[in-house]
């Protein structure tokens, strides 16, 4: 499933099923996870680990049965099982990582000496440092992450995004990001290096996928505290056992010693079964891999967190801001309607329209020969059928187009020039026109007037086009508590108008660099934690500022230095799916630590009236499950304890299923599944183990 | 001041502190306290004691021995309850006996509490001529429990522990295996111990549960109403008044629940022997 | 009639809960100092504007503590030497010591008979101001706690001197003394006498005793301290004359615990917040008063089915049931007054006043101490189940991050390991285990119920155990202090950090704190954790004497 980096485009996985096959492969790496040195960093399991030893020093030497064999051989299975879950989770990102190594091959560079000389050096791609220049021309990989400062090329990134279309990178602007390990197909750019050597974008690619120098979140910090505290608990719980078990042997001298309990107190095996099934051993066993799985999710969504507290903070965003074009709105405005003035038809007007927007080939332009055919049925007319007609290109300072046909002149173009240009021509534009300019402008709509020589005809009406679905997304953002704020150039009027038809909290309208990234500390002030995204230079300060900045992959190098994602589909709208995604991670976390704790009361029920039935026989009524004896009930539980661990594999994997909803109600029904399923399951899982293992030797 | 180091300063504060606030919680407020109390409370605030002829002879709310100088009951009295506090009732050793609800195996020097209900029980059944049988208890007042050998599986041996030999074990056979007397000096610990229950049910039992059990402070001056009836009649006979007149000062000196609900109805010994003494 | 005694207590405490928590955060929100207290913080010297950062407030509270110990240890050493002494010779040093700890910790463990071993003097100013002041010092610490939600990116958690004064002056002491004159119209003695002899009816002879009884008894229970002026504590007569004085002094322990999450709703501004916390309280706490007293009316054990009744240790006026209810209500705060003795209980009442301390004391807890260690469970409750919403974890709108998360585990793990340790080491060696009355189970249960009791500042005890000897006076006197002082630093710490915040807005991916199902999942957790910390111990004492 790794492979769709090569692949072309990215295949959208639910969240990472498991392969059977995926446990058998990561087997060795799992065994490799033994050695203490590799598990001291989780300390449950590295208990669990010294507990499997102990047992089997004593199965070996003074408490030598079967049952001590089991019990040890089943205590090593379940730190292999955590470790196992682990190296699964690892190994989805090693194989991401192979593909992405294979990416970065040894380069070699064409140095300039100088940024305008025409000489250069070939040094190995290792060699580059910050500032250097180097040229890349058709056919070469690019050999370090850059921007380019000369020239115009279509690079193919497939190797890093999947994406198969190449695309264009140029100087200036917000396109000039080239990575290393990339393919220039065409032309020759010079591009200036922006990274330390061996801190490539694929550099850190690999480090993130692989889990390499994975840093532990803010979260499983307090986490593993938790866990820490509740493992020193039982451990106490069951070291300061033993005197009152030696005590209880002492003031009934009858009772004979049993495989459990001798008058030296609870036997080792026993005491070890007891304190790897209280200790949190299903979280501890799976946290890790819960972190690395939901980075992978992420890695799946073609998204690349730069660390995972980033990801943590997109659970805990309670902002979003959301930039209006592109994420809310499809990118282009589009011809909404044809609005004349009196005295003219619909159809002359469409009919002028679209032929003045025939050589137009902006979007907005081609929008408006595509109403004019849908709506009024006119034929589309290829520009070269009208041999005659001299076409009148858009520029910056007529700021308007049109076409010189039969003697006609037509034009449309910004409101001010046209009409300056009718007047011009004589004509005397009615003030019904500057009132339904200035109607649509307040509908937040883009008004271009159209004219013929002397005479306005009426305004075309530019819609902002909100995509389909965004007002439920937004309606279910608000469920989860999380406010969106719609970010734009237009002014305030326009963007009251959108934010109301697409169903965000709020907007920030004229919003310039500064005015974002002011909106983002304000919020913050507030306890907020913001979310964003962005691609242009002038977004860095706010990506740098926001809590999660989801930087674009088309942007510039500085907003993917500045924020701690990028998107490498350059799809503003996945920073829902981002956001969802950190909320699964806590969840998933949660969830487990429910079930684990939830777990132990069960296990107690097996392993008290084992322990001590013996010398108090009236405590055999805790056994609920009717276990077939103390051997059995020991064994069961600790059976069960490492086979609920593989069990929870897939699930840690994939997270908690996850459907946007109010706090409360989404915690109904996970303390209804982790928490009173973590009680009722093990009675179950343990009874039933135990009525398969009674009939081993040595369980009655 | 401010040269001081700050420890030292916080220091000074506390003690400061706990000098003033000693001086009004400490001080002034028990003062306080005992003046409204000695001026509207006296009787109250200074135990509640009962004069007779100009003598005091206890306190309304503190329990008493009514014994002899030997610590034979004095049959002309209504008996209290038994009491932890030193040989009875004494208000300088005030206690309760602390033993636990299975403390059914007499030890050498100390009777286990099964054994003493069960004596008591016996001895005021004797008393006041109605039967002391109790379950759990033997005909010869002990507590009556088996040790019976091994601890699981089955039974090859049985002693009725809190009998001592010569006595005879309250039940012959358990599960088949004869049950022998105690033997003194051995060590049964290594048995299972089996309380009896035998065939006395709670219905039938006619001594109430106040007066086989030790109270709270040891000097608890109430008994039960039940105890009081039961005593009635011995009491009549040896004052020679009619038993009617007896049970008409037994509820006299009943009080009921405070409000209805708090507590349970009690007969207050003490007032009740005075007015007998009275009457 | 059980039910009806437990009904008014929770009639009564409902109609107080509102006004008396009002006027709580009146006292500790206020900003004038009154004449009194003005002339108080002169004496004292400090100045009662000046606001304390956490270490600061720990560091007063511990001085004070400490000096409170050393002051109270010297006047038992020199109770001869002082007036009203009843001719009682000095306390002996391991005792004085493990008292004077005793008293400061809110805990009143006692390891000496009252009649016999304290003078007036000692019982009036050393023993019955630490009563005040030691329930005084366990709510300042609760509403600095709380202050720590309450403020937004604050340095400071608020001011010890004034906190410990107001709480003593404006709270305690009215409350006292309005209660120790009821008490005494029910029978409760107040005077300075010594023991007297008396001729008794049959001319025996009986020491009459006396001292200022009322204004202690009082505030040993207001203060859920449960030190008895007497060795049989709220038994004695003097002590508690009568069965409505006992619902009385029920009442009187409950009393501040569950009005003070009124005081923290309102120091929060969120009224509502305080109500889930009282419910927590309220579902336990009913929960184990009905269990405690089901099981002592059932009376499933040898000896109370031969009696007929749980009658051993209990007296005629109170009844089993209403001694059940003091001993859970005793039990689930840090009092540890007994009006029955609990070593004679049933196996399973005796193990739930075990299992109420083994909470922590939450269920309402001690005055202050109890909504402390409540909202320390709470907060480990928000951090998982936050998790399960898909937040970082936030209370009140203060994150549950890793240095609160530190705080609260180091704060939970505490008793535990003071309690299971103790136990552990006592029953390792001849001079724990000689102090057995009972045997078997019953005899562990006694040394389990002893640390348990001193770890969490309970005082109550299953009391066969001889404790008067050093090596329990001292084991138990480091349990006490241990188990008071530790908790209380993490939690102004807690405090600290919790100040310095600023909250979090609520919105709707914010965890409800104030709802049933909050309610129930700290009810849960609370109930789990310590059942799977302490069900081992309870096996092998009050479950396997309650099973055989």
């Amino acid at each position: 499933m790794s492979t769709h980096v090569l692949e072309g485009a990215p295949e959208r996985v639910g969240g990472g099923l498991l392969d059977p096959r995926q446990l058998l492969t990561s087997l060795p790496e799992a065994l490799r996870k033994l050695n203490p040195a590799t598990l001291w960093r989780n300390p449950v399991m590295l208990i669990v680990e010294i507990g499997a030893l102990a047992t089997t020093v004593l199965a070996a030497t003074t408490e030598t049965s079967f049952f001590g064999w089991a019990i040890a051989g089943w205590l090593w299975l379940t730190v292999v099982f955590a470790n196992l879950a682990e190296a699964v989770a690892e190994g989805r990102g090693k194989a991401q990582a192979a593909t992405l190594r294979a990416a970065k091959r040894d380069t070699t560079a064409r140095r300039l000496r100088e940024r305008t000389s025409a000489e250069w050096d070939v040094v190995g791609a290792a060699e580059l440092r910050q500032g250097d220049f180097v040229v890349v021309e058709a056919g070469e990989t690019v050999p370090g992450d850059g921007d380019v400062v000369e020239g115009i090329a279509s690079v193919d990134e497939s190797a890093i995004t999947g994406e198969s279309a190449p695309v264009i990178r140029e100087s200036g602007g917000d396109r000039s990001a080239v990575t290393g390990g990339t393919k220039v197909l065409s032309d020759r750019i010079v591009v200036v290096i922006t990274q330390r050597p061996g801190e490539s974008f694929v550099d850190r690619m690999i480090a993130l996928v692989e889990g390499a120098n994975r840093q532990k979140t803010p979260n499983e910090i307090a986490l593993n505290i938790l866990l820490a505290a509740l493992t020193i608990v039982f451990l106490v719980a069951t070291a300061t056992m033993q005197p009152l078990a030696i005590y209880s042997m002492a003031v009934n001298p009858g009772v004979p010693d049993s495989l459990a309990l001798t008058s030296d107190g609870v036997t080792g095996i026993v005491l070890v079964s007891l304190v790897v099934c209280l200790i949190p051993t299903t979280i501890g066993a799976l946290l890790s891999a819960i972190g690395i799985a939901g980075m992978d999710r992420l890695v799946q969504r073609n998204v690349l967190a730069m660390s995972g507290r980033a990801v943590e903070a997109a659970g805990d965003v309670s902002t979003l801001l959301l930039d209006k074009t592109g994420t809310i709105t499809l990118g282009n405005r589009q011809a909404g309607e044809f609005v004349p003035i009196r005295g003219v038809t619909e159809e002359e007007l469409a009919k002028a329209a679209q032929l003045s927007s025939l050589a137009d080939e902006t979007p907005e332009g081609r929008s408006i020969v595509v109403h004019a055919k849908e709506v009024y049925g006119l034929r589309e007319r290829e520009p070269g059928e009208l041999t005659h007609a001299t076409w009148v290109p858009f520029t910056a300072q007529t700021r308007m187009s049109g076409v010189d046909l039969d003697g006609r002149e037509i034009r449309k173009g910004a409101a001010t020039a046209v009409m300056t240009w009718v007047r011009d021509h004589g004509g005397h534009p009615a003030d019904e026109v500057g009132r339904l300019v200035d109607g649509i402008s307040a509908s937040g709509g883009t008004p271009l007037v159209v004219a013929e020589k002397g005479r306005v005809l009426g305004v075309i009406h530019l819609k902002d086009v909100v995509k389909k679905g965004m007002r439920e997304r937004f309606d279910e953002m608000r469920r989860m508590g999380i406010r969106t704020v719609m970010i734009t150039g237009d002014n305030p009027l326009t963007a009251r108008a959108i934010a109301e038809e697409a169903g965000v909290d709020d907007f920030l309208a004229e919003a310039t660099p500064e005015d974002k990234l002011a909106l983002i500390k304000k919020e913050q002030e507030g306890g907020r934690l913001v979310a964003m995204t962005g691609d242009g230079t002038n977004d860095a300060p706010a990506l740098a500022q926001a809590d999660v900045g989801v930087a674009m992959n088309t942007g510039t190098s500085a907003a993917k230095e500045a924020g701690n994602m990028v998107d490498l589909d350059s799809n503003p709208t996945k920073l829902i799916e981002i956001v969802e995604i950190g909320k699964q991670l806590l969840i998933t976390r949660g969830a487990l630590t429910t079930f684990s704790i939830a777990n132990d009361v069960a296990k107690y029920f097996a392993i008290i009236p084992a322990m001590f039935a013996a010398v108090y026989p009236g405590l055999d009524a805790l056994n609920v499950m009717g276990l077939a004896s103390p051997q059995s009930a020991i064994l069961a539980a600790v059976i069960f304890n490492a086979l609920v661990i593989i069990a929870l594999i897939p699930l840690a994997l994939r997270g908690v299923r996850y459907r946007p909803s109010g706090a409360s109600k989404l915690l109904s029904r996970n303390l209804y599944v982790y928490g009173l399923g973590g009680i009722v399951a093990p009675f179950a899982g343990i009874k039933l183990i135990d009525l398969l293992i009674q009939f081993l030797p040595g369980m009655s | 001041m401010d040269h001081m180091p700050s420890w030292i300063r916080r220091h000074l504060a506390a003690v400061r502190a706990l000098v003033v606030l000693t001086l009004v919680t400490g001080a002034l407020y028990p003062l306080a306290v005992t003046g409204v109390a000695q001026l509207l409370f006296d009787r109250q605030a200074n135990g509640s004691l009962i004069e007779r002829d100009g003598r005091t002879v206890g306190s309304a709310i503190v329990g008493q021995s009514f014994t002899d100088a030997a610590g034979k009951p004095v049959a002309t009295y209504f008996q209290s309850r038994p009491s932890a506090a030193g040989d009875g009732y004494d208000m300088l050793s005030t206690a309760a006996s602390n033993l636990g609800p299975e403390d059914v195996v007499d030890t050498p020097g100390r009777a286990s509490l099964l054994t003493q209900v069960c004596a008591r029980s016996r001895a005021i059944g004797e008393r006041e001529g109605v039967s002391g049988a109790r379950p759990y208890c033997t005909p010869d007042g002990v507590g009556a429990v088996l040790k019976v050998f091994p601890v699981a599986g089955r039974p090859v041996r049985a002693v009725s522990v809190n009998q001592p030999c010569p006595a005879t074990p309250f039940v012959a056979e358990y599960r088949g295996v004869k049950v022998e007397c105690a033997r003194p000096g051995e060590d049964y610990a290594a048995g299972r111990t089996v309380p009896v229950r035998g065939g006395v049910t709670q219905a039938a039992v006619q001594v109430p549960a106040d007066a086989v059990t030790a109270g709270g402070s040891g000097l608890d001056p109430h008994i039960s109403l039940a105890y009081a009836r039961l005593q009635a009649p011995r009491v009549a006979r040896e004052r020679g008044v009619g038993v009617d007149r007896i049970r008409a000062l037994i509820r006299e000196h009943t009080t009921g629940r405070a409000l209805g609900f708090m507590g349970e109805p009690a007969v207050n010994v003490l007032e009740l022997n005075l007015a007998l003494d009275r009457s | 009639m059980a039910a009806l005694f437990i009904g008014a207590l929770v009639v009564a405490l409902a109609l107080v809960h509102k006004p008396l928590g009002d006027h709580m955060y009146r006292v500790y929100t206020g900003v004038r100092h009154s004449r009194a207290e003005r002339v108080v913080y002169r004496l004292v010297g400090v100045r009662p504007e000046a606001e304390q950062r956490w270490p600061v407030y720990a560091r007063s509270l511990l001085a004070f503590s400490a000096v409170s110990i050393l002051f109270l240890y010297a006047f038992q050493r020199l109770q001869d030497k002082l007036f009203l002494s009843l001719g009682l010779a000095p306390v002996p040093d391991h005792i004085a010591w493990n008292t004077a700890v005793s008293f400061v910790t809110n805990t009143n463990w006692q390891a000496y008979a009252g009649e016999s071993t304290m003078g007036h003097l000692v019982q009036m100013a050393g023993l019955a101001v630490q009563n005040f002041v030691s329930a005084a010092v366990g709510m300042a610490v609760a509403v600095a706690l709380v202050r720590g939600f309450a403020r937004d990116g604050a340095d400071t958690i608020g001011n010890f001197w004034v906190d410990l004064v107001r709480g003593t002056l404006r709270v305690l002491l009215p409350i006292a003394f309005a209660g120790a004159i009821v008490l005494v119209v029910g029978g409760v003695v107040q005077n300075f006498t010594g023991p007297h002899a008396i001729t008794t009816l049959t001319g025996g002879t009986q020491h009459m005793t006396g001292g200022p009884v009322a204004s202690q008894e009082v505030i040993k229970e207001l203060g859920t301290n449960g030190g008895g002026f007497y060795n049989t504590n709220s038994a004695h007569p003097f002590e508690n004359a009568t069965s409505w004085t006992n619902w009385f002094e029920i009442l009187l322990i409950l009393l501040i615990p569950f009005s003070l999450p009124r005081t923290f709703g309102k120091m929060v501004g969120q009224v509502r917040q305080g109500y889930a916390i009282a419910a927590v309280m309220g579902v336990i706490a009913l929960a184990s008063v009905t269990l405690t007293t089901v099981f002592e009316l059932h009376g499933a054990a040898t000896v109370p089915q031969a009696v007929g009744a749980a009658m051993e240790g209990k007296e005629v006026r109170f009844g089993v049931a209403n001694s059940a209810t003091f001993a859970a209500a005793t039990t689930l705060t840090s009092t540890g007054a007994v009006d029955s003795f609990h070593d004679s209980s049933t196996p399973f009442g005796g193990m739930m006043t075990l299992f109420d301390m083994m909470l922590g004391e939450v269920a309402p807890g001690g005055v202050g101490s109890g909504l402390y260690g409540m909202l320390v469970l709470a907060l480990i409750t928000v951090f998982v189940a936050g998790l399960m919403v898909g937040r970082t974890p936030e209370y009140l709108g203060k994150k549950v991050g890793a240095r609160e998360i530190k705080l609260a585990s180091l704060y939970f793990l505490v008793t535990p390991v003071l309690v299971l340790a103790g136990t552990a080491v006592a029953m390792a060696n001849q001079a724990g285990l000689a102090a057995m009355l009972n045997t078997g189970p019953h005899g562990l249960s006694e040394i389990l119920y002893a640390f348990t009791s001193a770890s969490n500042n309970n005082g109550s005890a299953f009391a066969g155990a001889t404790v008067n000897t050093p090596w329990y006076d001292v084991a138990l006197g480091l349990s006490m202090a241990f188990g008071r002082f530790l908790p209380i630093v993490l939690v102004l710490a807690l405090a600290g950090s919790l100040a310095r915040q600023t909250p979090v807005p609520e919105s709707a991916g914010t965890l409800p704190t104030h709802r049933p199902q909050f309610v129930g999942m700290v009810v849960g957790v609370t109930i789990i954790l310590v059942a799977l910390t302490f069900l081992p111990a309870l096996a092998l004492g009050p479950i396997a004497e309650g099973l055989s």
